[in-house]
């Protein structure tokens, strides 16, 4: 009785430490942080001194002032745009690894991930190499005589943003997509098959529906990394490149306005949290099995 | 008559392992067959070639005399039920059953109609709303039937569909399944390594054994006369006496012993007389109280007797016959009562009820 009633508390006891992890770890290293920048969105900067001040004006600045609203806007659209090219270019090499013999799929999936493994201003200034004025592209195409003269464009435009933005984050978009293709049973193909259905009839009902989850992971890892990336543009797209994530970084930085820097980086991550939402969304009607 | 569907001399290999080895299988219409035969014997192999998932490396495969080795697998006219069912999760039960008609661009209307019908047929008639994953393991089975017949086959391929479910589930899916091909009428390839349900549902058992054909026939035929030694253990249990030929005389056979002479009868061709054979009697068939005086029959020792309910299994041995133990199987009746171990008894058989099976040179 005595002993029973001492195990009970014990396991109460086990059982709270856990809540208390699962809520406390969490809670410490992502809610407090972010909670910190919230706070200071809040707070006014008058005469480069940050007083502690309630305030809305900088969320109203984000909506009136200068290009803040613009080159929101832009970023998203660019956003959008990386990842709708690398969903699809992302799918369809998934579909190419699991359609290969389970050896080469390994293969395959490994040499795309290879650029996980190396640094980024490795990468990026291998984009640099190949798109720039005396580049490999360029270069090429000399040789070829496609062109007589190099382009200059290829460097320092939003279509090199967008290229080294694809190029850099397609990794990201292929491992989720193949891990979800790789979970469906092999029987399921060939039920499809035994049912009647043509190969483009089993991908457009099993493989694709069954794959999007992994389709909506890649699409919001996309989003996201490219969206708050403020490194890429600055070293491909120069005066172009002037992003979101940039006009964040230099709040922060050259301008030294915390608060404002803190409301943007606010709205890039409600922003972030959209995405994730809608992806989550789409996934509502996915059964478990 | 032209078989439905005929498998002459297939052999598969994968890589340097010879899988099937010179397969002959026909298959009529309407007809319950069973492919029979111990795990790793090559049953799924044979029923992946007719579906058309795996190709064949010698032989050939027809269906109502046309080659079917071009014809790939969403053209053959032929649904498979898979070992795990292989219901698509993301679908609902109707979506499932409804599938085949589906990538066959049926008009809706004609869809519902046709699944809730197939689907009263296997007595799921108000699920068609659920999904796979709230079903039982009967009931999900259920649906794997259903999604096969949508289409009217003429032959449905099951591979050991009914070894996932508890006996009392597997008794009562077995009668369903007899009773839904007698109704649809269609040819059922049915493969199973429990000799008991290949027994109680067949017209007709192949029995398999390491990418072979070993015996095929009616179960009755297989259970009373079976003509290799692993069809006689595999099927049922069997006394295995070893002796040589002595004499034959018609389907009669006298075969000398360690233990003495037997008699056993033979079917087909008959081995050699002096050739190195098998008597096979079944342990229900063996009589403990021969005649003393009658020429051929053997004497052994009772050594244990064990209560089975309704029956007692007696396990006997002969010194002649070092390591091998006869078992008779009789009624739990007073003819028993008085048995203990170490008691004396003559053993006897009816010569139909054994048979003679030639030993592998
Ligand atoms: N894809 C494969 N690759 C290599 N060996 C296989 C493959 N499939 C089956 N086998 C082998 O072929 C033999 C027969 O297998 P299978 O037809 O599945 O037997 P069963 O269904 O009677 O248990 C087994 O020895 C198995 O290991
Ligand atoms: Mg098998």
């Amino acid at each position: 009785m005595n002993t029973s009633l001492r195990r009970d508390r014990q396991d109460l006891l086990r059982a709270g430490l856990g809540h208390a992890l699962n809520l406390g770890l969490p809670l410490l290293f992502v809610v407090i942080p972010i909670l910190s920048f919230v706070v200071v969105s809040f707070w006014t900067l008058q005469d480069g001194q940050i007083l502690l001040i309630p305030t809305l004006a900088n969320y109203r600045a984000f909506f009136t002032e200068g290009s803040y609203l613009p080159v929101y806007l832009q970023t998203v659209g660019l956003s959008l745009q990386v990842t709708l090219v690398n969903v699809a270019l992302s799918t369809a090499i998934a579909l190419f690894i699991f359609r290969r013999t389970p050896r080469m799929r390994f293969l395959i999936l490994m040499s795309f991930m290879l650029p996980l493994f190396m640094s980024y201003i490795i990468k990026v200034y291998s984009i640099r190499s190949i798109l720039g004025q005396r580049g490999l592209l360029n270069e090429a195409m000399l040789g070829l005589g496609l062109i007589d003269q190099p382009i200059e464009a290829l460097l320092f435009s939003r279509t090199a943003i967008f290229i080294a933005l694809a190029v850099l984050y397609l990794p990201y978009a292929i491992l989720p997509i193949y891990l979800a293709l790789d979970r469906i049973p092999a029987n399921y193909l060939a039920a499809s098959a035994d049912l009647g259905a043509t190969p483009m009839q089993t991908l457009r009902a099993v493989v694709l529906p069954l794959g999007r989850p992994g389709i909506a992971a890649g699409a919001v890892f996309t989003f996201i990394l490219t969206f708050g990336d403020f490194v890429t543009p600055q070293m491909v797209g120069g005066t172009q490149g002037f992003t979101f994530g940039r006009i964040v970084f230099s709040q922060f930085g050259l301008a030294l306005n915390w608060p404002l820097g803190s409301a943007l980086a606010v709205i890039l991550l409600a922003t972030t949290l959209l995405a994730v939402a809608l992806a989550g969304l789409s996934l509502r009607r996915e059964h478990v099995r | 008559m032209q078989p439905l569907l005929h498998l002459n001399n297939v052999s598969k290999r994968y890589g340097a392992v010879r899988v099937l080895d010179g397969i002959d299988i026909t298959v009529a219409d309407n007809e319950f067959l069973t492919i029979l035969g111990p795990s790793g014997s090559g049953k799924t192999t044979i029923l992946r070639i007719i579906g058309g998932f795996e190709g064949i490396d010698g032989g050939s495969l027809m269906f109502e005399g046309r080659d079917l080795s071009a014809v790939p697998i969403n053209r053959r006219p032929f649904n498979t039920v898979f070992q795990d069912y292989a219901l698509f999760h993301h679908m609902t039960v109707a979506e499932n059953v409804g599938y085949g008609l589906k990538v066959r661009g049926r008009p809706k209307a004609e869809i519902a109609a046709r699944v809730a019908e197939v689907l009263d047929t296997v007595g799921l008639g108000t699920l068609g709303g659920r999904y796979p994953a709230q079903m039982s393991g009967g009931q999900r089975q259920r649906v794997a039937l259903a999604r096969a017949i949508i289409c009217e086959p003429r032959l449905i391929l099951l591979d050991e569909p009914l070894s996932a479910l508890d006996v009392e589930l597997r008794a009562q899916m077995q009668r369903f399944l007899k009773s839904l091909q007698r109704r649809l009428g269609i040819a059922f390839v049915f493969i199973t390594h429990d000799q008991e349900e290949a027994i109680a549902l067949s017209d007709r058992i192949i029995v398999v054994n390491r990418g072979r054909i070993e015996q095929e026939g009616a179960p009755e035929e297989l259970y009373r006369r079976p003509r290799t030694p692993f069809t006689a253990s595999f099927l049922g249990d069997n006394n295995l006496i070893p002796g040589t030929l002595a004499a034959i005389d018609g389907r009669l056979c006298t075969v000398d012993t360690a233990a003495g002479r037997l008699d056993a009868t033979v079917d087909g061709p008959a081995p050699a007389p002096g050739s190195a054979v098998l008597v096979a009697v079944r342990p229900e068939h063996v009589r403990l109280d021969a005649d003393p005086a009658a020429p051929h029959g053997m004497s052994a020792e009772v050594a244990d007797v064990r209560f089975l309910g309704a029956n007692v299994m007696i396990e006997l041995f002969n010194p002649a016959l070092p390591g091998a133990v006869i078992k008779v199987r009789r009624l739990a009746d007073g003819s028993v009562a008085g048995l203990r171990p170490g008691a004396s008894v003559r053993l006897g058989w009816a010569a139909d009820d054994a048979a003679l099976l030639q030993v592998a040179p």
